[in-house]
């Protein structure tokens, strides 16, 4: 659905994005994630063709961005960041506004509008003027006019941003009934919502993409390298000792209470320790009560990914 | 056309749900009608509007630029520019719809002068040719002046930098354009030149009841110009 090939984008002396290439099938959900200033929102406009990239090519639904703008603009329903609207229309006069200008037809324009009200829940709101509305009632617009013309491609930049837990939820239950009709490229800092939503995530750090997979592939990665922690009946110096001498550590930071002891073991590499630590804990007669991997979240490998990133732009 | 149309209508729309649309049509109102009973309508005098049309020609000046001044400068302030610009529709069609809009308000601007116009059917005789070139002539300067308005609100996202642009830009083509000639430093050969785009001089023939190709084909040709000079500037806003 979309191809990005060396995609490249200079504002003035600063480069926004650097080469960025990534495909994106048809029908799947991605997470775009990235800290402040990435190039996220640069590289979203940039495919929607509201920017044209300073060097590199991209194709939505085999259009080209820039040489087959209109056909390839037809095919994506975007929803900007800040939902920008015209707080003066009513939603229903908005929608039909849109609709227009996408070329939709007056019968086509009043069945999709009665959809999308439905389906993103307008429908108490339809005669309102959207100056009026709550900031998650605007959010919903914006996603109705993205959904209207019922484009293949959604790209949403920041959907949820602002919205309460309540809306972010629904917005959340949103997605998943429309998975499977549009690819959507969805842009956002909520990272448990893309665990909830997404089928694949690209991480963007310092203009370039830093992880791009499944989420199944990253969960293998965010689990490579994990601390082990291990909660033992033994003297804290001893195990202390024991651990640090294993093949494999880099740190064993031990807490001791009550009889048992807790220790925290930090690989050098990419290695699992469980099974030497087991080993350790038999050898010495130690009984073991807890014995587990730390949880990687997606927060603190993006946490950690992106952080390499910068450090490593600024060591260039 | 149909695109831009919609967009048209869309603005038209927008300045009527506005408070701004409403203090300019009332100054206008009041503008058009101190004019007409203030040096026309006197007992003897001729059934014409040919002072108050000149005089609404300056009217406009300040008044054309309150009806551009938001056209672009509102979409860039409040983002809504990006979801305009990235559904199918060409930088031109953005901007030939934004002019139209503006126009369809200006046209409903004159209903004033319709009633003027009635006024004097219903205490006179008057002219009716003079009063459709005129009218004429008037929709072709509010025309010239919204299209300096229309480029002008896609320099800037401030709608006051828009609106003073804008009368700076029409400043040059009244004021300056009128005394210039009289300069001595301008050799002669080049005063017709400069007479010619003088718009006051330009609507005098209107308001004698002439059709003056020459002056139709200065506004259209004014109005391409500086309607093509905003789809340039909105176009370059994609490559900054």
């Amino acid at each position: 659905m979309i191809q990005a090939h060396e995609l490249t984008k200079w504002y003035g002396p600063n480069l926004a994005i650097d080469r960025l290439s990534f495909e994106i099938p048809r029908g799947q959900i991605v997470g775009f994630l990235g800290p402040n200033g990435a190039g996220k929102t640069t590289t979203l406009r940039i495919l929607t063709g509201y920017l044209p990239p300073t060097a590199g090519t991209a194709q939505v639904a085999g259009f080209d961005v820039l040489a087959q703008a209109r056909e390839a603009r037809q095919k994506i329903g975007y929803l900007p960041e800040h939902t920008p609207l015209y707080p003066e229309m009513r939603v229903e006069e908005y929608l039909h506004f849109r609709g227009q200008v996408f070329n939709m037809d007056r019968r086509l324009r009043k069945a999709r509008i009665d959809v999308v009200v439905d389906r993103c829940g307008l429908q108490p709101v339809r005669r309102r003027l959207i100056g009026r509305l709550s900031k998650g009632n605007r959010q919903r617009v914006g996603l109705a006019q993205a959904l209207l013309h019922d484009p293949p491609l959604l790209i949403l930049d920041e959907p949820t941003a602002g919205l309460d837990p309540n809306q972010i939820t629904e917005i959340r239950n949103l997605f998943a009934e429309l998975r499977g009709q549009h690819t959507i490229l969805l842009s956002t800092h909520i990272l448990p919502e893309v665990e909830k939503t997404a089928d694949r995530v690209m991480i963007i750090a310092g203009g370039r993409i830093v992880a791009n997979g499944s989420l199944a592939e990253l969960r293998q990665k965010m689990q490579a390298g994990a601390k082990v922690l291990v909660e033992l009946a033994a003297d804290p110096a001893a195990v202390q000792k024991a651990l640090a001498s294993l093949p494999g550590v880099a740190e064993v930071t031990v807490d001791g209470r009550e009889g048992w002891c807790q220790a925290v073991v930090q690989p050098k590499g990419m290695d699992d320790l469980r099974q030497a630590i087991g080993q350790a804990a038999a050898n010495n007669r130690w009984a073991i009560r807890e014995l587990r991997a730390e949880h990687a979240s997606l927060e603190s490998y993006f946490i950690r990914i992106t952080a390499q990133q910068n450090q490593a732009i600024e060591a260039a | 056309m149909h695109t831009a149309l919609v967009i048209a209508k869309r603005e038209l729309t927008c300045q009527l749900y506005s408070s701004i649309g409403y203090v300019v049509l009332a100054l206008f109102a009041l503008g058009t009608g101190l004019l007409f009973f203030g040096l026309q309508f006197q007992r003897g005098a001729e059934a014409t509007m040919r002072s108050t049309f000149t005089g609404i020609v300056w009217l406009l000046i300040f008044l054309a630029p309150a009806i551009s001044m938001r056209l672009l400068s509102d979409e860039f302030r409040s983002g809504s520019i990006e979801t305009l610009m990235t559904a199918p529709v060409s930088d031109g069609q953005i901007i030939v719809g934004k002019w139209l809009g503006a126009m369809g308000y200006f046209v409903m601007l004159m209903l004033p002068v319709a009633v003027l116009i009635g006024v004097l059917e219903a205490c006179g005789d008057p002219d009716y040719g003079p009063l459709s070139s005129g009218l004429l002539g008037l929709l072709l300067v509010g025309g010239f002046y919204l299209a300096i308005g229309t480029f002008a609100s896609a320099l800037s996202e401030n709608q006051i930098i828009a609106f003073l642009l804008t009368i700076f830009i029409i400043s040059f083509f009244t004021f300056v354009l009128y005394s210039l000639p009289n300069a001595s430093f301008i050799p002669n050969a080049w005063r017709e030149g400069i007479s010619y785009a003088y718009v006051n001089q330009q609507f005098d023939d209107f308001g004698k009841g002439l059709i003056a190709l020459r002056s139709v084909i200065f506004f259209l040709s004014g109005i391409a110009l500086f309607l093509f000079l905003a789809a340039q500037v909105l176009e370059s806003r994609r490559w900054r």
